[in-house]
């Protein structure tokens, strides 16, 4: 097209002149310029479609079991949060079991497409541990990349179910604990060493039989080291209360781990001829405890089955229910089986057998005079003698209220009938059996009973109707006092006229003390009497005493200086 | 069209902003400077200097653009959702789906028929030209003066995305980003309406005496 020349179109009539050469000139000159337009647009797109060339990474396949959430064209790979490809295409994989997600890697992440990098599908996750993924609740979810170290590449994956447990790379040590059961944990759920969080459950399975169940931790660095051979796992979940003689005390983790849950552990308690305290190796096992005191308890050491035969109702105990000696806790109830009791003791065709494990190690020091070869059968020895020396398994109430039952060993004074000593605990049977003495209760009973059959053998009858005899008897007693009332104011009637004479003399007794009365009053009212004369005689010196002293109060209100300076001599004179 | 003549043959040349008609000066009197108008001063030039060259430039330059302007997402949506591009084609496919057909028929014209048929259209006249063929040339005029007209409305993407851009503009929950495509688009659309206007529409009527001839 370059070569289609304007010039016969602008200027038909033109010649061959000297001006033409010019003209080109300029034609061409500015041709060329026009050109550079388009020259422009081709670099400029080349230069695009070669970065985006060189943008994309390789294209790689995942195996998903569901594509939930997964876009294509939307959902983004990202590793540790960077956007490293995009979901191409979602498709059903050949026999339909499973889904095939292609992704284009962006070029930078061209090295995550080794052998071991790991994909997974980050969903919104809201636990106890905490809420995860929560951006995906609006963007959607996102395919999570865990980079792996290998050299192979690889071009298909199998994407994982739930995020990776660890994150490759990650500084620490994972452990095994195995539970009974995972209470409140989950995945996410902090490990706490001195209620510092220092890791977190990455995991949990049962075990291949379904016996136990394996909690997998992981503690991060740098604490790690503090896992050691020794360490004791626990679940300090929620709060434990205690009761105690020292008061209430409550013991938790932080606030978290009351709500959320959480594993604590601590170095157990020393005890010699363990190895000495080393960091535990990576995927060591541990066992989890159900609480605190459960893991600092010192080891139990094998249990010791015993059984004991009672012949009572057990309602209330329990299997788990303590066994005691003296008040320390030796043990548990394994459980308790109903047997025909042929022997019939108390009449009852039936028995219960009661087995319970003992901790011979509980016992302490007792266990120290008792050395063998077979510490069991050492064990067992010590136990036969303490039956011979009394030793019986009863069954008492622990607790008035709800009627629970526990097994108590005590020492138990031998009754003139029961059983000779030491009879019944043979050390070297299978699993002994522990004499037991009817529980607190159970001995109540008969005693009760005694005491209402003798109240039933009380004839009430035959007091009521000696009652009402008595009260016949006491009626013929009352008219028996009537007659007495009648004889006595028949009595009284004679006494009359005696008694007439003794008032008349009382009449006479009166009047003669009258006169002398009389006598007496003349004695003192007479003018003449001594004692009237007496008495005027000193009234007139009353009398005249007191006109002294109103002569001198007067002269006292006059002079009241007297009394400091006495009577001036003169003046008492003047007034005479 | 029985005298048809043109200017050049009368040698006559009219300005084409004062609408003067001057007397061509002899081919010698050109010299190496332009002809201006003595009235208003505007160059003189009987037919658009090498505009056939230049249109094929401009519509080179434009079909180029065209792919990237397809293939490149012309804006990104940001919000709280993520983060999403979008190409012309993907535009258009969203709401056709999403069920606002009317919209996705206007945007589908606006944005890659009228494009595709603009450039179409020129290269057709550009090519009969350079033939200096009189093959329909009404229609051809016709179709020229189509082109111009619709050209008016062939930015409507590039004016929908500034906006956009313009307003959207809600910190982290919500933005609007023109990406590399709208700016291929907004090349392409000014590379076809320079095109169209380097095109010299006379150049449909070629010298009489062909059309003479082909009568």
């Amino acid at each position: 097209m370059s070569d289609a020349d304007p010039q016969p179109l602008g200027s038909p009539p033109a010649s061959p002149q000297p001006p033409d050469p010019v003209l080109a000139r300029r034609n061409r000159l500015r041709l060329s310029l026009v050109w550079t337009v388009p020259i422009i647009a081709v670099i400029v797109g080349a230069v695009l479609v070669v970065r985006a060339l060189l943008q994309t990474g390789p294209e790689i396949e995942i195996e998903f079991r569901s594509a939930e959430g997964l876009e294509a064209g939307r959902t983004e790979v990202r590793y540790k949060e960077v956007m490293v490809g995009r979901v191409k295409a979602v498709n059903l994989s050949p026999d339909r079991q499973r889904v095939l997600v292609r992704v284009g890697l962006v070029k930078s992440a061209a090295g995550l497409a080794v052998e071991d990098t790991r994909f997974w599908v980050v969903r919104p996750r809201i636990g106890t541990a905490g809420v995860s993924g929560l951006s995906t609740l609006l963007s959607g979810s996102y395919i999570g990349v865990d980079a792996g170290t290998s050299e192979e590449s690889q071009k298909l994956f199998t994407g994982l179910d739930t995020p990776p447990l660890v994150l490759r790379g990650e500084p620490g040590r994972s452990f095994v604990l195995r539970a009974d059961d995972l209470g409140s944990l989950d995945v996410g759920s902090p490990v706490y060493h001195r209620r510092v969080r220092v890791g977190r459950v990455v995991g949990y399975s049962l075990d291949e039989r379904g016996r136990s169940l394996l909690v997998k931790v992981f503690v991060e660095a740098p604490h790690d080291p503090l896992v050691t051979t020794r360490s004791h796992f626990w679940n300090a979940s929620g709060v434990d209360l205690s009761l105690s003689a020292a008061g209430l005390t409550v013991h938790t983790q932080t606030l978290a781990s009351v709500l959320a849950g959480g594993i604590a552990f601590a170095d157990g308690p020393e005890e010699e001829g363990d190895a000495p305290t080393a960091p535990a190796k990576a995927g060591a096992e541990f066992r989890l405890y159900a609480t605190q005191r459960d893991a600092m308890a010192p080891e139990d050491g094998d249990p010791m089955r015993v059984r004991m035969v009672f012949r009572q109702s057990l309602r209330g105990l329990e299997v788990g229910a303590p066994v005691e000696l003296l008040g320390v806790s030796l043990g548990t109830v394994r459980d308790i089986e109903l047997q025909s009791d042929p022997r019939g003791g108390t009449g009852s065709p039936l028995k219960l057998e009661v087995r319970a494990d003992i901790y011979p190690k509980r016992l302490g020091r007792l266990r120290e005079a008792y050395v063998g070869a077979d510490r069991a059968l050492a064990d067992r020895q010590l136990l036969a003698d303490l039956v011979g020396q009394g030793l019986r398994a009863q069954a008492r109430t622990g607790n008035l209220l709800t009627g629970q039952l526990y097994v108590a060993l005590d020492f138990v004074a031998p009754k003139p009938g029961g059983p000779p000593r030491g009879r019944g605990f043979d050390p070297k049977a299978e699993v002994p059996l522990l004499p037991t003495v009817p529980g607190t209760l159970a001995e109540l009973q008969p005693q009760l009973a005694e005491v209402v059959s003798r109240i039933s053998k009380v004839r009430f009858d035959e007091i009521g109707s000696e009652l009402q005899g008595t009260l016949a008897a006491l009626r013929g007693t009352g008219t028996s006092l009537q007659g007495t009332l009648a004889s006595a104011e028949g009595m009284i009637k004679q006494l009359t006229p005696t008694a007439q004479q003794a008032l008349a003399d009382v009449r006479q007794t009166l009047a003669a003390a009258q006169t002398a009365l009389k006598n007496a009053d003349a004695s003192l009212t007479d003018p003449q009497a001594p004692l009237q004369r007496g008495a005027q005689q000193t009234l007139a010196e009353v009398q005249r005493a007191a006109q002294a002293l109103r002569v001198l109060a007067d002269y006292l209100q006059r002079h009241p200086e007297s009394l400091l300076r006495g009577k001036p001599a003169d003046a008492v004179e003047a007034p005479k | 069209m029985t005298a048809a003549t043109d200017a050049a043959t009368l040698g006559l040349r009219g300005c084409e902003v004062c609408a003067l008609v001057i007397e061509s000066p002899a081919d010698g009197a050109q010299g190496g400077g332009d002809l201006r108008c003595p009235r208003c001063g505007h160059v003189l030039h009987l037919r658009k200097p090498e505009s056939l060259e230049r249109t094929a430039a401009y519509l080179l330059t434009a079909v180029v653009l065209y792919i990237p302007a397809n293939l490149l997402p012309v804006m990104s949506t940001s919000s709280v959702l993520g983060r999403d591009s979008h190409t012309l084609a993907g535009g258009i496919h969203d709401l056709w789906v999403s069920g606002a057909r009317e919209l996705a028929l206007i945007v589908f014209i606006a944005s890659i028929a009228v494009p595709l048929l603009k450039i179409a259209a020129l290269v057709l006249l550009a090519w009969t030209s350079h033939r200096r063929s009189t093959w329909r040339q009404a229609e051809r005029a016709a179709l020229y003066r189509l082109v111009e007209t619709v050209g008016h409305w062939s930015m409507l993407d590039v004016f929908v995305v500034v906006l956009l851009v313009g307003m959207v503009h809600f910190g982290v929950l919500a933005g609007v980003e023109p990406e590399a495509g709208l700016l291929a688009f907004g090349a392409v659309v000014v590379a076809t309406m320079l095109a169209s206007a380097s095109f010299d529409p006379r150049l449909i009527w070629p010298a009489q005496e062909s059309a003479d001839e082909r009568r």
